[in-house]
């Protein structure tokens, strides 16, 4: 580059400067009030967990309806220790860690399964099967959810411990994880499995010691978005489970039974957006920690259509 | 039921037979070896999956077409009859009666024609607003994806606080500070939609952003440089290059949110109950059928929403197609 061109803004008057810094502030400021508008609503939830009634009822209508109530520390505190212990959000939370971690699993192992023979093994009906996948893939089967609901009643019957298997079965099938597995197992080379077939290793030993830990990304987005989906469901566990505890451990995951805490008699509106927040947390890490993994996982949503 | 269920899976296993004969008979002509061993490790590792698809995915997939004709009461399990179309005959009675079913459609379909243009757009703009290598533009991808964090049923139970009438709620005692007196967003049929609509974008589009975003990234940048370089205007730049590019994310966005729309439930029932102002076709379809308990009814409507679903998928993707 020879100098002319080197130099050649500084050729021109301020102007230009000027006009970038300006739109540099424009875009800060338009920033800056759309960021406020997407994440007032959670300050303020966030602000109204610190809070007592009184302090609650004097804050609505002033600013300080966002910002925590700092000079009682002792309320927050107590507002928060009521929701985990006194309404019992500790057990429905550790429901809802069970059963994601159940589902997880499971979910792994039979589609896991599933997907490494459509991809690696070869035998007569897999032409069907093949189609079958793409087929439930595309139809929108998610209006099917009172059939299910009687088929799991009737198979289960109505005993309530059975009832959680009813949480479980229908959440650790997934077709679309199906087809996951099999398109990143089709580009694992041969040779891997080869080389575990020659010191003698059957299918299931290739499977679980050469598949599985060369799938270790697939394996995280899987774990990650089937931990996500079970946390967040409300719908099918409220008809599934049975609501009232009567003094033995209830069975509601965390989000169903947000229900049953918003009506309980007396609850404060410090308690409640406790109660949300609790809730919340845990999504929260698994969407810091696992990033990577759900970026991932807008790669291969991409391949669904 | 049970019955059914056996002779369902009879059927299945015949058909899936009818096929493996087939493969066999025709392996020569596709050079494709069949080996006994592998086939019955395949049978063998497939079973789980099979099982509990043929449970949970197949059979109640089609036990809502056949339930759709009959009379399914669900307390008694046994007494089911086949009533060709009356369940069709009531849906359209209950329609042209302007009945709870009426509203559902058109709550549903206020839902979906508010919804989807601006979670998308709003998708698109935030995607496009922070993509660009500065501090502050990380900041502000993670406010936008903030909602995306609380679930539904926590936004709902938060809006349903933010949204309280009197002078008590957040947004009342905000549009006070105007001067604007107190008003009872959910219960006012012509505002509780468009709140719905809202707070579901809010909660919703910060999601779409992200992939928008990783659509972005996929756009080669030379190809701005040479539309800039051939004289092109931001405004070119944006229709000739980005949107070109995004072109596929946007169908599958695009059909991904419609679906969604199409299925809310959550909100309304959380936050105003069975309402007319407020009743979806998925919560019309849960309280008939599981409320109270008319499985046929219910299926019947499933039906045609299912049509309805997979109908507008397939024109989007039409209208949307890559040339």
């Amino acid at each position: 580059m020879d100098k002319f061109t080197q130099d050649l803004p500084n050729f021109r008057p301020n102007k230009a400067p000027v006009r970038k810094n300006v739109k540099e502030i424009v875009y800060y400021v338009v920033g800056i009030i759309l960021s406020l508008i997407f994440i007032l609503p959670i300050l303020y939830m966030l602000a109204t967990s610190t809070k007592g009634e009184v302090a609650y009822a004097e804050s609505v209508g002033t600013l300080n309806m966002f910002l925590p109530d700092l000079a009682h520390l002792g309320i927050a505190f107590e507002n928060y220790k009521n929701v985990l212990l006194g309404y019992d959000i500790w057990k429905y939370a550790l429901n809802s860690f069970l059963y994601a971690g159940i589902v997880i699993v499971i979910n792994i192992l039979v589609n896991g399964l599933a997907g490494y023979v459509m991809a690696k093994l070869v035998f007569p009906g897999k032409r069907l099967l093949s189609f079958l996948i793409i087929f439930l893939i595309v139809v929108p089967v998610e209006t099917s959810i009172i059939p299910l609901y009687s088929i799991v009643k009737i198979m289960l019957g109505l005993k309530q411990q059975m009832s959680v298997l009813g949480v479980i079965l229908p959440a650790s099938i997934s077709i679309f994880n199906i087809f996951l597995f099999t398109q990143f197992f089709q580009n694992i080379p041969k040779e891997y499995e080869e080389a575990a077939r020659i010191d003698g290793a059957n299918t299931l030993g290739v499977f679980f010691k050469v598949i599985m830990p060369l799938s270790k990304p697939i394996l995280a987005t899987v774990a990650v978005f089937c931990f996500i989906g079970v946390w967040n469901d409300y719908l099918w566990p409220s008809m599934i489970l049975p609501s009232a505890s009567d003094g033995t451990w209830p069975l509601l995951p965390i989000q169903t039974a947000l229900t049953t805490i918003q009506s309980i008699e007396g609850i404060t509106t410090g308690e409640i957006m406790a109660s949300l927040v609790i809730t919340s947390i845990p999504i929260f890490v698994t969407y810091v920690a696992a990033q990577k993994y759900i970026v991932q996982g807008f790669g291969t949503s991409g391949l669904k259509m | 039921m049970i019955d059914t269920s056996i002779l369902i899976l009879g059927l299945f296993l015949l058909a899936f037979g009818g096929f493996a004969v087939y493969d066999l008979a025709t392996a020569k002509r596709r050079r494709e070896v069949y080996r006994v061993k592998s086939t019955v490790t395949a049978y063998l590792m497939l079973l789980p999956a099979v099982l509990l698809a043929f449970l949970f995915v197949l059979l109640p997939i089609l036990y809502s077409l056949g339930y759709a004709f009959t009379d399914y009461y669900l307390l008694k399990p046994n007494d089911i009859s086949f009533v060709k179309l009356e369940n069709f005959v009531e849906i359209i009675e209950e329609i042209s009666e302007k009945g709870m079913l009426y509203n559902a459609i058109k709550n549903t379909l206020t839902f979906v024609i508010g919804v989807v243009p601006l979670q998308i757009g709003l998708a698109l703009l935030l995607a496009l607003f922070v993509n660009r290598p500065c501090f502050g533009s990380k900041i502000f991808k993670v406010c936008f994806f903030a909602p995306v964090v609380i679930s539904l049923s926590v936004t709902s139970f938060l809006w349903l606080q933010i949204l309280a009438p009197g002078e008590g709620g957040l947004l009342n005692s905000l549009l006070g500070m105007f001067g604007i007196p107190p008003h009872d967003w959910l219960r006012d049929p012509e505002t509780a939609m468009p709140c719905i609509i809202v707070l579901s974008a809010w909660q919703g589009c910060g999601y779409q952003m992200l992939i928008f975003l990783s659509g972005l990234s996929n756009i080669r940048k030379d190809l701005y440089e040479a539309a800039s370089l051939d004289g092109a205007s931001r405004w070119h730049q944006f229709w000739n290059v980005t949107w070109v590019g995004l072109r596929s994310t946007f169908v599958y966005i695009l059909i991904t949110v419609f679906i969604g729309a199409c299925r809310i439930l959550t909100q309304p029932m959380l936050m105003t109950g069975y309402m007319s102002h407020t009743v979806t076709l998925s919560y019309y379809m849960y309280n008939s059928g599981y409320t109270k308990r008319l499985v046929g009814e219910s299926s019947a409507v499933a039906l045609l929403m299912t049509i309805f679903i997979g109908g507008i998928t397939l024109i989007q993707r039409r209208l949307f197609r890559e040339k």
